[in-house]
Order: C-alpha cells, then sequence, then structure tokens
C-alpha cells in the first residue's frame, strides 16, 4: 500500500483506516428514500480512487474499491482469528516442495470473469492458470511502472530477466508476454506453478494481495491504457459507474461463482449473530456505492444522518461519541449506534538515522530522546487513547509479538534518567549537542502539536530540537535521500507476519528502500536472513523476537504506538466484523432495510 | 486598436514562459522526489532509479536539449498535457471533467456575488452616514474578518446536517440545483463583505463628483442618477475586478468543492499540488495563465466601451 497514505499520519490512520477496512453505509434523504427496499451497501472513501487496474494499484482507497471486483488465489477467512488464510481462486491451499522453492497451485475450475464487451460475444470467458502468469507478468512489464514490482523483485526465477527484456520495449503494447519465464508456468489449464530463487514463505499473503490478482488479457489489450477505469474481474460485484472524484456504483455480478457464508468462526461469533447467515451464497447485498468525503465534518454529518453505515471517528467528535469510560455517550446508544474496537497492525515511532553523525555515533543520545518521549500523553492527546503503548516494533497483534516486550524498560518514559543520557551524550559528542532537527510529514494544525509536543517533551531534559513541517512529497524524499535526521513514520503491516516489520531494519534495504533508519547491525542482518526463509514454526518466532530485541537495544527509534481502530456501526448492518487485513469484505455484508428506513424519523427526533 | 491587440497578445509568450519556468523550478528543484511515491511502499533502490529513468526524471534539469524543462515547455506549447503521474489517466479528460462542476458553483456565485453587491453598494453609498450605512459596513467588516473556512462550517452545520434545508453533500441522484444551491449561496455569503466595501467605495467617489450635483440640481430623478450616470461612471473600477475574476471561475473553488463533494477544477488541482503531479500542475497553470492574460486583454478592450476617453495608443 501507499506508504504516504497508510504509514504516517496517526490521526488519519484514526479517521479512515476504518472506513477504508470496513464497508459503510448510508444515503442522502433522496438516495436513501429511492433504495430503501434495495439491499445496498453505501461507503465513504477517503480520498479519490485513483485506478482499477490490480497491477498498478498502490492506495488503499482503490484497493477497497478494486478488491470487491477483483479476486486472488487466496483470501483471509472473515471470521476466524488469528487470521487465517483460505482459497478464494485458489481450490486448494499451496502444495510445497521440500526445499521450500516450488508452489503448485490448483485453480478452481468454472470461475468466470465478469461479462464485458472486451470478450467474444460479450461473455466472460473461464479463469484459467495461464490468467495469473499474464498478471504478474504486467507486474513485472516496466513500461507499466506499477506500484508492486516490490512484490516480486528478485523473487520469482526469471521474472526479473523478463523485466529486463520489457526495458528494451518501447512500450507495453510491444512486449510479448508469451515470452517464457522459467519460474511461473502451468502444466495444464488449471494449475500453476511458480518456482522461487529463494524460500519465501511469506508469499501464501502476498498470493492473497490485491495485485496479484488476476486481469484478463482481453481486457488490457481491448481497453490499452485505460484499463484503469474499465476493471474485469472474477469477483461478486461488477463496476456500473464511475463518477471520478464523486461515487462509484458497483452491482451485484450475475456470474459470479459459487462462493458461501463461512459457516464457523471463532468463539462467541454465533452469540454475537455473525452465523445467522452461515452457508448462504454470497454476495448477501445487491449493489454497492462508495462516496468520495475526504473532509471529516461532512462524513460525520452524513454518519449521523444515517447516511452511512459504519464510521470511524473523527478526532474532534470523539467526546461526542465516546464517554470518559470509554464507552458510547447516551446520544449514540438511544441512536443505535455499536462501536466496535479492533487492534490494527501498526506501529508509529519518532525514527533516527542511523547515518547521521550526530545521532548515529551516539547510542546514549538516542537512548535519552527515546526515555524523554512521554507516549501514553502523546496517545492520550493526539488519538483520544486510541492507541496501544509501543514497548517494541511488532505489533501486539501479529503471532511473534512478545508480551515480555514491556520488561524492556530501557526506554520507558523516564525524564531524570533521560537528562542523565544527555549528559553522557554530550561527553561522547566532546561538548554541547547541536540543534536537533526533526522531520514532520504534514503542515496541518494536528501535526504543528504533534511536533510541538516531541519538542517540548525534548526540551524538558536538556535538548534543542528544530522541527520542520513539510508536505509529505517533501517528507519523503527528505527520508529517501537520507537527509532527515529524526522523523515521525510509521507502518502498517501488510500480511501477518512479522517479517513485515523486520525488513524495516535489514541493512540491504536501507533508504530509499524501506529501512529508513539505514539501520545495519550484522548480528540482526544474520538472523533475519535465517528466519524469513523458514517456514511458521515456534523457532521461527523466537528468531523474529531476538531480532526484534537486537533493534530495540541500537535504538534506532523511539517507537511509540500501536493503533486500535474505533468503529461505529448502525444497527441495520449485519455480519459485521472488523478485520485487519481483509479487503473485499462487503459480500459478506447484509443490510436490514426496514431498520434503516425507520432511523431517518430516529434521528428527527433526537437531534 | 488591431494593432494594440496584437502587442498585447505578444506579452503573453514571456509570461506564460515566466510561468512555465517558475512551476517547473517549484516543483522539480524544490519539490519532492516523485519516483520513490511511484514505486510503491516497499520498493528497492533499482527500482526507484528504474522508474526514475522510465520518466525522464534522470535527465538534467536544463542546459540540454534533451532536458527535463524543454520536456515541459514541448508539453505546453503541444497542449499535450499527457497522463497524470498518480493514475495514468490523460490530465486533459480530467480538466474538462472539471469544468462543467466547478462553473456550476463558481458563476452563480460570481453572478450573485457581483448583482447584490454592486447593489447593495448603490444603496448604501446614496445612505452614506446613515445607520443602515453603518450597519453594512460593520457587517462587511465583520464577513471580511471570518475565515471562509467558518461560512462553511455553519452553513453545512446548520443549514444542512442540523436544519435539513438542503444536502449535506453530493449525492447520486441529486440535480445541480440541489447540490449546488448551499455552496453557492455560502459563496455570495462569504464574498459579499469585501465586495460590497470595494464597491461602496467607487460608489462613493463616484457621488462625490460635480455632475452628481449638476444631476440633482437640473432635477434628474433618484435612481436615473444613480442607475444611468453614477453606476456607468463607476464601470471602470467594477470591470477591472469583475473581468479579471473569471479565469478564476474555471479553477474552481478549493474548500467548498472538497466540503460539498463536487468533483471541480480547484479539488484536483490541490489535490496534483499535495500528490506533486506535475503534469496536471503544469496544465492547470499553463492555462490559467493564458486565461488570466487573455481577460486582462479583454478588460482593456472593454475600458474603452464604457469610457470614451480610453483609447489604445
Amino acid at each position: 500500500m501507499n506508504q504516504g497514505l497508510r504509514s504516517c499520519l496517526t490521526n488519519l490512520h484514526i479517521i479512515f483506516i476504518p472506513v477504508l477496512a470496513i464497508l459503510s453505509t448510508g444515503g442522502c434523504d433522496k438516495a436513501g428514500v429511492s433504495d430503501s427496499n434495495q439491499m445496498v451497501i453505501y461507503s465513504a472513501l477517503s480520498s479519490k480512487v485513483r485506478g482499477l487496474d490490480p497491477a498498478d494499484i498502490g492506495d488503499t482507497t482503490s484497493s477497497s474499491v478494486a478488491s470487491q471486483i477483483f479476486e486472488s488465489l487466496y483470501q483471509y477467512h472473515y471470521l476466524k482469528r488469528p487470521y487465517q488464510l483460505i482459497p478464494q481462486l485458489a481450490e486448494s491451499m499451496p502444495q510445497v516442495s521440500d526445499d521450500g522453492l516450488t508452489y503448485r497451485i490448483k485453480i478452481k475450475k468454472g470461475v468466470y470473469f465478469a461479462d464485458d464487451e472486451c470478450f467474444e460475444n460479450g461473455e466472460g470467458r473461464e479463469l484459467v492458470a495461464e490468467d495469473f502468469i499474464y498478471s504478474w507478468k504486467r507486474i513485472a512489464d516496466i513500461n507499466l511502472r506499477s506500484k508492486n514490482w516490490w512484490i516480486f523483485d528478485g523473487r520469482i526465477v526469471g521474472l526479473d530477466e523478463f523485466r529486463e527484456y520489457t526495458k528494451t520495449c518501447e512500450d507495453s503494447e510491444d512486449v510479448d508476454y508469451t515470452r517464457r519465464v522459467e519460474g511461473l508456468y502451468a502444466p495444464d489449464k488449471y494449475t500453476l506453478v511458480i518456482k522461487l530463487k529463494k524460500p519465501w514463505h511469506q508469499i501464501k499473503y502476498l498470493l492473497a494481495h490485491l495485485p496479484t490478482a488476476a486481469v484478463a488479457k482481453e481486457a488490457v489489450e481491448y481497453y490499452g491504457k485505460d484499463i484503469i477505469n474499465h476493471p474485469v474481474g472474477t469477483g461478486p460485484y461488477k463496476l456500473k459507474t464511475w463518477h471520478r472524484g464523486s461515487y462509484i456504483d458497483l452491482v451485484k455480478n450475475p456470474d459470479f461463482h459459487k462462493e458461501f457464508y463461512p459457516t464457523e468462526g471463532e468463539k462467541g461469533d454465533k452469540a454475537k449473530g455473525l452465523l445467522k447467515d452461515a452457508g448462504k451464497r454470497l454476495p448477501l447485498n445487491e449493489r454497492i456505492v462508495m462516496m468520495i468525503v475526504q473532509e471529516t465534518p461532512p462524513y460525520w454529518f452524513l454518519f449521523l444522518k444515517g447516511k452511512f453505515d459504519v464510521s470511524g471517528i473523527p478526532k474532534d467528535n470523539f467526546s461526542e461519541a465516546i464517554d470518559q469510560r470509554g464507552t458510547l455517550t447516551e446520544k449514540m446508544e438511544k441512536l443505535g449506534i455499536k462501536l466496535k474496537t479492533f487492534r490494527d497492525p501498526s506501529t508509529y515511532w519518532l525514527g533516527f538515522n542511523m547515518e547521521d553523525e550526530v545521532l548515529g555515533n551516539n547510542k546514549p543520545l538516542r537512548q535519552a530522546i527515546s526515555c524523554a518521549v512521554d507516549k501514553r500523553k502523546y496517545i492520550e492527546l493526539f488519538t483520544n487513547n486510541r492507541g496501544e503503548t509501543a514497548h517494541g516494533f511488532i505489533p501486539p497483534l501479529m503471532k511473534a509479538y512478545n508480551p515480555e516486550i514491556k520488561n524492556f524498560t530501557a526506554t520507558n518514559y523516564n525524564p531524570k534518567k533521560a537528562k542523565r543520557l544527555v549528559e553522557e551524550a554530550e561527553k561522547i559528542h566532546g561538548g554541547e549537542l547541536p540543534e536537533l532537527t526533526l522531520s514532520a510529514p504534514g503542515t496541518d494544525v494536528t501535526s504543528r502539536q504533534r511536533g510541538e509536543f516531541l519538542q517540548r517533551c525534548l526540551n524538558r531534559v536538556g535538548l534543542k530540537v528544530k522541527i520542520n513541517y513539510m508536505d509529505w512529497p517533501t517528507f519523503q524524499n527528505k527520508v529517501k535521500s537520507k537527509s532527515a535526521q529524526m522523523f515521525m513514520l510509521g507502518w502498517v503491516g501488510d500480511y501477518p507476519d512479522a517479517e513485515n516489520f523486520l525488513q524495516l531494519f535489514y541493512s540491504k534495504n536501507e533508504s530509499p528502500g524501506p529501512n529508513n533508519f539505514n539501520y545495519s547491525n550484522p548480528e540482526f542482518d544474520k538472523i533475519y536472513e535465517k528466519a524469513r526463509i523458514m517456514r511458521d514454526c515456534p523457532e521461527r518466532t523466537k528468531l523474529y523476537r531476538k531480532a526484534e530485541e537486537i533493534v530495540l537495544r541500537d535504538y534506532p527509534a523511539v517507537f511509540i504506538m500501536h493503533g486500535v481502530a474505533y468503529i461505529l456501526q448502525h444497527d441495520w448492518l449485519h455480519n459485521y466484523k472488523p478485520h485487519a487485513f481483509g479487503y473485499g469484505l462487503a459480500k459478506y455484508r447484509r443490510v436490514d432495510t426496514g431498520r434503516r428506513q425507520q432511523y431517518e424519523g430516529l434521528f428527527e427526533t433526537l437531534k | 486598436m488591431i494593432a494594440y491587440i496584437i502587442r498585447r497578445l505578444l506579452y503573453t509568450i514571456p509570461i506564460v514562459f515566466g510561468v512555465l519556468l517558475v512551476t517547473f523550478l517549484l516543483f522539480n528543484v524544490i519539490g519532492g522526489d516523485r519516483a520513490a511515491q511511484i514505486a510503491g511502499k516497499s520498493a528497492s533502490k533499482e527500482t526507484i532509479e528504474e522508474i526514475r529513468h522510465e520518466y525522464g526524471w534522470d535527465k538534467p534539469l536544463f542546459l540540454s536539449w534533451d532536458s527535463q524543462f524543454i520536456d515541459h515547455l514541448e508539453d505546453a506549447i503541444t497542449f499535450d498535457f499527457g497522463r497524470s503521474y498518480m493514475d495514468k489517466e490523460p490530465v486533459i479528460d480530467k480538466i474538462k471533467r472539471g469544468i462543467l462542476p466547478s462553473l456550476s458553483i463558481t458563476l452563480p456565485m460570481f453572478f450573485g456575488t457581483v448583482i447584490i453587491s454592486v447593489s447593495i453598494s448603490l444603496i448604501v453609498a446614496f445612505f452614506r452616514g446613515t445607520l443602515l450605512d453603518v450597519s453594512v459596513v460593520i457587517l462587511c467588516v465583520a464577513g471580511m474578518s471570518l475565515p471562509f473556512l467558518s461560512f462553511i462550517l455553519f452553513g453545512q452545520y446548520f443549514l444542512a446536517y442540523k436544519w435539513g434545508f438542503f444536502p449535506v453533500f453530493y449525492w447520486l441522484d441529486l440535480s445541480v440545483f440541489e447540490y449546488a444551491a448551499l455552496p453557492v449561496m455560502i459563496g455570495i455569503a462569504a464574498g459579499l463583505g469585501a465586495n460590497v466595501r470595494f464597491y461602496r467605495t467607487v460608489m462613493l467617489d463616484e457621488l462625490g463628483n460635480d455632475y452628481v450635483r449638476t444631476a440633482f440640481a437640473k432635477g434628474l430623478t433618484t435612481k436615473r442618477i444613480l442607475f444611468k450616470h453614477v453606476l456607468k461612471n463607476a464601470m471602470i473600477p467594477i470591470l477591472t475586478r469583475v473581468v479579471l475574476a473569471i479565469p478564476f471561475l474555471f479553477l474552481g473553488s478549493l474548500l467548498l468543492e472538497r466540503f460539498f463533494g463536487i468533483p471541480g477544477l480547484g479539488y484536483l488541482m490541490v489535490e496534483a499540488i499535495g500528490s506533486r503531479d506535475l503534469k496536471i500542475i503544469n496544465a492547470m497553470t499553463y492555462i490559467g495563465a493564458i486565461l488570466f492574460v487573455v481577460f486582462n486583454l479583454i478588460t482593456d478592450i472593454c475600458y474603452s466601451l464604457v469610457d470614451p476617453r480610453v483609447t489604445f495608443e
């Protein structure tokens, strides 16, 4: 996902990650009436949809739309926790060779692309294994300039060579997609074989990732560069209208293959009514309308008016929704609104550039800064307590999360200790420490308040800090070019494997790669290289934890918080269960249209 | 007059060149690295370099026939604005699509503001020094002091959300009259303060002239003096303000468009700046600059129509 959208601003994550992850419901006065008897899901999108070509999608908003139309080989079980992968277009989980290098995947038979004029007679054809090979070669095609090449970069035998070949072509249209890639082939119509350069057990998660979804060659050839506007997938919905910048209207795909609502979930799901539709054919609704609402006041008003089913809570409206005990206010309860919370796979930090002369060579200084930041206060002030204090960088949601990490007290908030460490740091530096510079993404009021808070924390222990506020592209340039001394950033996990977080500290991933700290520790690298090719087992978990401890002892960042999402939901929406990694979940949702109609009167009475 | 027009049109070339140069400098020399954004979250250094090369961002900025600035100029001269970096949609399609939604609010706002503010200013100028005049001036200063955002939040909260007179936001089956009504009203209300004050000053200057006293002495009706003589003579400053505002109508209204979900050009421009989409920024500033120069020329020509003393020498 686009780092700008997913990783930087905690206030945005609080409001929009829940909204993006979960489709919501609503309708303006007029639309609400006209659709009152239809099973329609109304959804809010926090930014414009950039395109609907899976190969080139790099932002959460576009993903949340495209994932209703396209399908991947695997998907996450909707109800089970911890998060578990199940087949989507694959018939079963992959057969993996003993050396972990070859994956054999059977594709479901009888799955058809949605009808579209790009096909002969306008009728969608059957999905075959070759469709995946074609789709992934597109990601490798340099002419497409895909945002998702990082998924396959250096992974599949022959695919890097294919990318090199595409560099010799003028345009995508000149690329010979039938050119053989040794590590990607289909021995028969319904079998896909992937050969890896080295073991990569996280591939299964990436095969559940939208960019690896199957795209029809006919559609790409027919629509050319306009394929971004013409999604043709195998999913439960198809595009009806895309009014760019305003809304997207999706309708049920009548040819959607047989998929059913799960018949089992985790403990307690039955009591919550989440299994009432068990075994029913998906999707459970007929249409999805997604409105683009980028400002929080209209977004909140629309939710309260009953136009959206589900909403995050804007920071400024938090006290209107949640009382001091952390439960719903009386007003929300009277409106029949329910609160759901869940951990999201994120960690936010104040990072250090380890190549910086002042910070990189001065461990006590980095520790002093870590002890100077009042994380609890930060969470309270800027997230309305919607966060957990971070002790490490692996979020509690991950299986590899180490509960003992709380005992690592070296970076606990302790201004007195920080002052002592500053004195020690000055000795190492050989005199008074120079003014430090913190680069902050965002120039809005909240960003400035956040910067001022951190500045105050550091000033209190005797450190001088200058805050540079900048827009996201400038900030990214600063970090990627290694010219930011300290920076505020974060990471939202792409899949439930802590490797996704550990890679951020791998020396070979230094900026402009994802290791923005430019952290380098041979001991860490060795463990990371060993662990990342291991299957999921207790030994790997131990190695992950050990690697985390190594990083923590070097203080390359102040790990501030892990996100907790607060979701408000109207009572007419059924089968809603928060999901940290799920996209394309609208198919499970059911709407009680009668309740929705009654709400308008209730709102008028109570407002 | 034709020679004057040709001369003025020739002045357009250095102005537009300057605009293109400044835009290019701002977003290439000072701005961020677009390649890292496009390459994706976990892209390697090599992938970022590849993207940079594919887009030609590894070429020299200036001082070469194969430089980025020459490409930039070429795109502008040929009106080939290419495809947006962020979503690869043709820029011209984005602009075409954004014009009508933008005009649907800026045009009524523009006419509404001009008509209402000129009318109010004529009346209060005539009743100068009375309670009415003082009250209007106070209201104007208050209106000017309030941020535009306050008008939007107030209007959206009370008129739409609380009292339900208007829709809170653009919706699928709303007609343009329904979804544009509230933003237009807010735009007019927010613009009245500054406009009424300006036109009032213009009118007062005119009302103090000898010809007005002469007209009253000759027994002309107040209506005839105000609307036939005073208004006509006040046309030059009014024209300057009005005609020069027209190019901005095409550029849309950022805040109103964002808060009411109107997919216009203001919205497009700010998103493009935020994401460093130089293709869109280039196209919009280029079109904006040309419109501004053209309407400047139209203003000058209109001077001669409303005031025979103005000649093109």
